[in-house]
């Protein structure tokens, strides 16, 4: 159903993630050597069809006098594996295969799609996008040329799609006992693991062929800790664009299970916040989501052309106070956010959105790009061939400053530290909310309290400017980010942050 | 020529059985779906799209594994079966995981009015025009900023459930979606809120007019808003948040898997009073037309009308098969479907007059809820009461309690359920809540 135009970003919104199916022939080079699929093997295939039927396909996509044609050809296998009650409880996966046809005419635009990948049935799909244009066709589609993906941001070791199911089984394993083993007070855990490999093929009317293999894992662990009468539930999550091998290098599934333990068993020990307006701490863990809300969805070119966005006429004003710089870059290795090309083929880079207080540019995809005559940069994302691409973000930053995370916590007489998120929620009207999972009071520069389920509610535009000390840290939290009915993965960084003046809702 | 999914879905259980299922299900839904989106006077985006899935269950002795598939290619399936059968020897054997047995469906699946076929007869053209038209009446109050667009959208299809208890059944559904998104406020001060309405037939929707009025008036009301001092007050909830909000997170602890996995703070409740006792709470999948009418659940499950809170009495969670083994419970069907808390006889205006200062809530933003524990924290957007009139609006505070002590503190309920969504509640006093502003 549709909704009004919020969006969201949650923190444990599983995406039903990938086993190895080799239904295709060319799927079948392809599973074999995932590394070299990014490459050429993909493309000298266009999943199954010849230039000249591509061609014959946008050429119908035009026949209505629509300005630009455009196939997304996606396949994907996700695999979901979780581990419950000292027992592999239930294993899934789950195979998407079909192909997103779109015609763009001014600044309107038609979709059709179709999961069967026969020439008549996109064809039809076509003629159904074909439909939001109603003029003599007048557009020609450039000849065909395939483009070769310029870098590798992702790492193809271990694909953990194509690992099989008992090292997988053995991560959520041990990250299931490693919270069961913390504290006795663990009263119940779940563990689960997903990951996903999507191969994309893009083919649009200006001449482009380019293709992407994308991998995509995450190991979740959701503690819940009891006593008495108090129940409390932590979480743990680790991952991103990786390999097996990042459960041995980065992080250990131990590490994650026990996370997700201590949270939940601080949680029982957590008053309710005192409620009203104070100094607040954001950590740098997981606040990287005020970022996200408070500024990128603000910074998506779509609200800018639509007027929709309180930010749509500030470009080149002061939104922030000047210590503050936010960036996206798609292009940092390995996160859950990153990709080599958008999903419309254009090459991903790191854009500037704020610089040092000042507003200098919004992440658009093709439309938004043309309407605003803009450069186009790289952020035109979609769910799945189901959907339409739109303005989106995928590694949002604010960048480190000066202050260590201990002169900031120090500098604060009476406050709030933010330390785990739910999630976060903003308005196109820049009016946004954060929900605390777990944060400690600060009295006289130091922790002192732990406090749970807190709600901190702001208006961008003051935040941007109430932000007074940057810390010299970094964190990333990994989310999944829900706009116009569409999930996407995401990650968002931030230093330890001060915010002078916020509401913080809680319990008198 | 059109594939018989009832057959091949058949097909495919009794195959998963030859190739070493113990049990096995499948479940296909074969739909279309057309949706249109304006934005100032003009077409944003046209969607019209068929598509087909599938998903499986394989049990292997007690051991469960699942897939799905947009691709209905027969050897895309045949590996899938093949896989899930291979997969699920991995895991751990489970008592629980089985399908259940074979219930008979005693009513009348027509009866349920699942489908209707009046906005397949209603061209693009008129539903993009029904779009714009609904837009223009809201712009042109001279209070809208803008419109940040409306939209009309519908789909139908069948879905289709095969197992190898002998279960196989479909049935046919369609759903029909009308609604305006607004902005209202001065400069960098504006406000968002709008209106829809949804309904299984195209007759069945809600008129322009009326749409239009409401997202006029719920988005323009907010103009001016300020925040106030934080302090405990009665907060009455409009019908949408009683159903929204207090619903939306009662639901959530009711659940099964939240009641075994003991992530909710009402696990161990059944037969305690848990709210007031003017509550009462009945879910009905059966309601001719209704919104979130099913026959059966995923596991072929009859629906039926379930009493889940009685005067306040917790008398039945929202059980799924498995959820129901884990507790030594029935399955009690597909749920929550139509949701109903049930009306009382107070208008909201009584309501309010009640009230000597409190807020009447509006809105709200974020998420902020937490099954286990049964706490509750949001943004919220409401209107102040003072000597029990309605005054100025609020913003950018903060609402917060325990799921647990609000449903006791529930002190008056309304006689106006809201009838455009499947959850419906009516106007209610909740006697404290926390509001966190200045």
């Amino acid at each position: 159903m549709q909704d009004y135009p919020r969006r969201d970003f949650l923190k444990h919104c599983g995406i039903g993630l990938g086993v190895v199916m080799t239904s295709n022939l060319w799927l079948n080079e392809l599973l074999a050597n995932p590394t070299k699929a990014v490459g050429d093997t993909l493309l000298a295939n266009y999943f199954g069809f010849t230039k000249e039927q591509l061609k014959k396909l946008l050429e119908i996509g035009l026949s209505k006098g629509g300005e630009f044609a455009e196939m997304y050809f996606e396949y994907r296998i996700s695999n979901n594996i979780t581990y419950e009650e000292d027992i592999v409880k239930s294993a899934s996966e789950n195979i998407m295969l079909g192909v997103g046809t779109r015609v763009i005419k001014g600044s309107k635009f038609g979709y059709g799609y179709t999961s069967d990948l026969s020439f008549d049935k996109i064809k039809e799909a076509f003629i159904a996008a074909a439909a939001i244009a109603d003029a003599p066709n007048s557009n020609k589609v450039a000849n065909l040329n395939e483009k070769k993906i310029p870098n590798q941001f992702y790492s193809m070791q271990q694909p953990v799609s194509l690992a099989s199911l008992e090292p997988k089984i053995d991560l959520i394993r041990r990250s299931y006992h490693s919270a069961k083993a913390y504290d006795s007070k663990i009263a119940r855990v779940t563990s689960s693991i997903a990951d996903e490999m999507q191969y994309i093929l893009i083919v649009n009317s200006e001449g482009l062929i380019v293709s992407d293999v994308r991998p995509q894992v995450r190991l979740v662990v959701s503690a819940t800790a009891e006593d008495g009468n108090t129940r409390n539930t932590g979480r743990g999550n680790a991952g991103g664009r990786v390999g097996l091998d990042f459960y041995e290098k980065i992080i250990t599934p131990e590490q994650i299970g026990y996370q997700a333990a201590e949270e939940a068993v601080i949680l029982l020990k957590a008053k309710d916040a005192p409620p009203g307006e104070m100094q607040v701490v954001l950590s740098k863990d997981e606040s990287g989501v005020m970022i996200h809300e408070a500024v990128g969805h603000p910074l998506e070119a779509d609200g800018a052309w639509k007027k929709t966005s309180i930010m749509w006429d500030k470009l080149g004003q002061l939104v922030a106070n000047p210590i503050v710089t936010i960036y996206d870059d798609a292009t940092i290795r390995d996160l859950r956010g990153t990709l080599n090309i958008d999903d419309e083929g254009v090459e991903c880079n790191n854009v500037m959105l704020i610089e040092k207080g000042k507003l200098v540019g919004f992440l658009n995809d093709k439309l938004s790009a043309k309407i605003l005559k803009h450069k186009e940069n790289g952020h035109g994302r979609r769910q799945s061939y189901m959907h339409p691409p739109i303005p989106r973000m995928n590694n949002t930053v604010l960048a480190k400053g000066d202050s260590s995370p201990e002169e900031i916590i120090q500098s604060v007489k009476k406050g709030f530290y933010a330390v785990t998120y739910q999630g976060g929620m903003v308005s196109g009207t820049g009016k946004f909310t954060f929900s605390v999972n777990l944060g400690y009071m600060i009295e006289n520069g130091r922790l002192t309290y732990p406090v749970k389920n807190a709600t901190l509610i702001g208006t961008n535009i003051d935040i941007l400017r109430e932000i007074d000390m940057v810390g010299n840290d970094m964190g990333f939290f990994l989310g999944t980010c829900g706009k116009d009915g569409q999930s996407v993965p995401v990650t968002c960084g931030t230093p330890t942050l001060r915010i002078n003046r916020m509401t913080v809702g809680g319990v008198a | 020529m059109k594939t018989d999914y009832k057959k091949l879905a058949e097909q495919i259980v009794e195959k998963s059985i030859k190739k070493g299922a113990t049990e096995a299900q499948c479940s296909i839904y074969d739909g279309v779906r057309f949706s249109v989106d304006v934005r100032e006077g003009e077409v944003e985006q046209l969607i019209s799209a068929g598509s087909t899935s599938l998903s499986l269950k394989i049990i292997v002795d007690n051991k469960v594994s699942t897939a799905s598939t947009s691709d209905l290619s027969s050897k895309t399936i045949d590996e899938l079966i093949e896989n899930s059968i291979k997969k699920a020897k991995f895991l751990s054997k489970d008592e629980f995981s089985a399908l259940p047995e074979l219930e008979k469906i005693d009513f009348n699946i027509d009866s349920l009015k699942l489908y209707n076929d009046s906005a397949e007869k209603v061209s693009p053209n008129e539903k993009t025009k029904l779009a714009i038209e609904l837009e223009k009446i809201c712009v042109a109050n001279k209070k809208i900023t803008r419109s940040t667009g409306a939209g009309f959208s519908n789909s139908y299809g069948t879905t289709y459930l095969a197992n190898s208890k002998g279960f196989s059944n479909s049935y046919k559904s369609s759903s029909c979606y009308i609604g305006v998104g607004l902005q209202a406020g001065e400069g960098d001060n504006l406000y968002e809120d709008g209106y829809y309405d949804s309904a299984r037939s195209f007759k069945g929707l809600l008129s322009i007019d009326v749409i239009a009025k409401k997202a006029v008036d719920r988005t323009t009301r907010m103009i001016g808003a300020r925040k106030i001092h934080t302090q405990n007050v009665p907060v009455v909830l409009e019908p949408e948040m009683s159903a929204q909000m207090l619903l939306g997170f009662l639901v959530e602890c009711l659940s099964g898997s939240n009641i075994y996995m003991k992530r909710s703070f009402l696990a161990g409740k059944i037969g305690e009073t848990v709210s007031s006792d003017i509550i009462t709470l009945v879910d009905d999948p059966l309601i001719p037309g209704g919104r979130a009418s099913v026959p059966f659940d995923r596991d072929g499950v009859p629906a039926r009308k379930k009493t889940i809170i009685e005067k306040g009495v917790l008398k039945s969670y929202f059980l799924d098969n498995y959820s129901a083994k884990k507790l030594g419970m029935k399955p009690n069907g597909p749920g929550p479907t139509n949701l109903m808390l049930l009306p009382g006889n107070k208008s909201q205006q009584e309501i309010i007059h009640s009230v000597n200062k409190g807020l009447l809530l509006c809105s709200t933003i974020g998420q902020g809820t937490v099954p286990t524990s049964g706490d509750l924290s949001k943004g919220a957007y409401g209107i102040w009461i003072e000597n029990g009139q309605l005054t100025y609006p609020v913003n950018e505070v903060t609402i917060s309690g325990n799921l647990g002590t609000i449903l006791k503190n529930i002190a008056m309920v309304g006689n106006d359920p809201d009838p455009r969504s499947s959850f419906s509640a009516p106007t209610l006093l909740i006697s404290e809540m926390t509001i966190s502003g200045k």
